[in-house]
């Protein structure tokens, strides 16, 4: 019993960095996906072309390659030591995956969003027009409420993924959950580590369902 | 001087001449019905007045401001952007489909411009909104969403929002076109009333009657050009094209 609640502790330790992980990916791949689904549909052919070949690689390549690159690419490339420097209290491992978790799922989120405004009926756009409001207002005010209402079901999905993606981070030798249940399971002996990781990411996933569904329903007093 | 005054409107969409060289003007006080077959060039006749298309060549002024003249040398050239907000604060527009903003309740669809664009305060947008609700015989539908309104509720919704900003001439792109026999009577009474109230208004529309009744002048369009115009097209038409296009109603 002992050694459950030890296995807990530890793994709790762990889900800081999960946690981590995950709330700054969402802070920063959120806006850049919506910056990044703009320059998709940019009217000027060479923005819209590069943020086309960008989308491309993040999506087709694995995010762990990525999350390598991002720690290992300035040292190999460019001779930055960037190993052992510090972001605040973080390390520069841990700034490495947050950057290229919301590298990656920007481009994933952009492609959602790019579905959602593409959606929006050209009509919204005009009445807006004609009534006066400006390119900045007609977006913040009339589109994207909307669109947030049309990809949440979609947004929900990524996130969920996002959560269990966290334990991708263990390649760059954060502690994260993961990590530690895969050394406490081999320190052990034993499977229970591996079951209570999957019981942690499960209500991880289960709080964020809840989270969602209460987010659709309040948008469900229009459609 | 009228209006809205259009001459010699020329617009292509690719190697398709929608509109053919047309003159329209429009007076003080006057509505006028814009009728014809589909495809006529009705409709983007009326967008490229209210900016929403651009044409090719030829000039428009609404309410003393030139929005697109043409030179002697063909070059066709449009005011700039500021410009263009003003002259976009005179008129206003009701869409065959309503277009209204379905996150926002009726008060903010009619207020939101009001505040942010015209920035009046909430208490001065409010009151010309309850004005324009009573007017409309909307006043309980408020607080409602324009999905929980009948169709010709959401019309009469989407004139009251283009009336809030006190716009000097009204366009309607067939304003019942979406709405079912029942429902169409509700939103042409409107309209009937704004008329006798001397609101400037153009109407792009089917029903032959109402135009009849309500317009002081009917331009009849085919192929892209004005057939006819007059204040009695419909019941006394003078050309072959546009008698027999009414013989269909």
């Amino acid at each position: 019993m002992s050694q459950l609640s030890s296995t807990l502790v530890q793994l709790a330790s762990g889900l800081r960095f999960t946690l981590g992980i995950f709330f700054l990916t969402l802070l920063f791949s959120i806006p850049l996906g919506l910056l990044v689904a703009r320059g998709r549909m940019s009217k000027n052919k060479i923005v819209a072309g590069l943020v086309r070949i960008y989308i491309s690689v993040m999506r087709g390549t694995p995010l762990m390659l990525q999350l390598l690159l991002v720690y290992f690419g300035p040292y190999y490339m460019f001779g930055v030591k960037l190993a052992d420097l510090d972001v605040g209290p973080f390390k520069y491992r841990f700034v490495a995956t947050v950057i290229g978790f919301s590298l990656n799922y920007a481009a994933y989120f952009a492609e959602i969003f790019r579905g959602g405004i593409q959606s929006m009926p050209v009509g919204q756009y005009e009445a807006a027009q004609i009534l006066g409001f400006n390119k900045a207002q007609t977006f913040f005010r009339i589109i994207l409420p909307q669109v947030v209402k049309r990809v949440l079901p979609s947004v929900t999905n990524e996130v969920i993924t996002l959560v269990k993606d966290t334990s991708l981070a263990q390649v760059l030798a954060v502690t994260e959950m993961f990590t530690m249940a895969k050394n406490l399971a081999s320190s052990q002996v034993s499977v229970v580590p591996f079951i209570v990781a999957g019981v942690f990411y499960y209500v991880m996933n289960g709080i964020i369902e809840i989270v969602m569904n209460r987010a659709e329903k309040s948008m469900n007093y229009y459609s | 001087m009228g209006v809205l005054e259009m001459k010699n409107i020329r617009k292509s969409f690719d190697s398709l001449q929608v509109l053919k060289g047309i003159d329209l003007e429009v007076k003080k006080g006057e509505v006028v019905a814009v009728i014809g077959p589909s495809g006529g060039g009705k409709s983007t006749l009326l967008r490229c007045a209210t900016t929403l298309e651009k044409i090719d060549s030829g000039s428009i002024i609404i309410a003393g401001e030139t929005l697109v003249s043409t030179s002697n040398s063909g070059l066709t050239h449009y005011t700039d952007k500021k410009k263009l907000q003003e002259i976009r604060s005179k008129f206003g527009l009701v869409f065959q489909n309503f277009n209204l903003f379905p996150h926002f309740s009726v008060r903010r669809n009619i207020t939101e411009a009001l505040i942010h664009v015209y920035k009046k305060s909430r208490e001065e947008a409010d009151a010309i909104c309850d004005s324009l609700l009573a007017k409309f015989d909307l006043s309980s539908k408020a607080d409602s969403f324009p999905c929980n309104l009948s169709g010709g509720q959401q019309q009469r919704v989407s004139i009251a929002r283009a009336m809030a900003v006190n716009p000097e001439i009204l366009f309607f792109d067939e304003p019942t076109s979406a709405l079912d026999p029942e429902l169409t009577s509700g939103v042409l009474k409107v309209i009937r009333e704004l008329a006798e109230e001397k609101m400037t208004m153009v109407i792009v529309t089917h029903e032959m009657a109402f135009a009849r009744d309500v317009a002081d002048k009917i331009v009849f369009m085919d192929g892209g050009v004005i057939v006819e115009q007059g204040p009695d097209v419909i019941s006394n038409p003078c050309n072959e094209r546009t008698r027999e296009f009414l013989s269909k109603f």
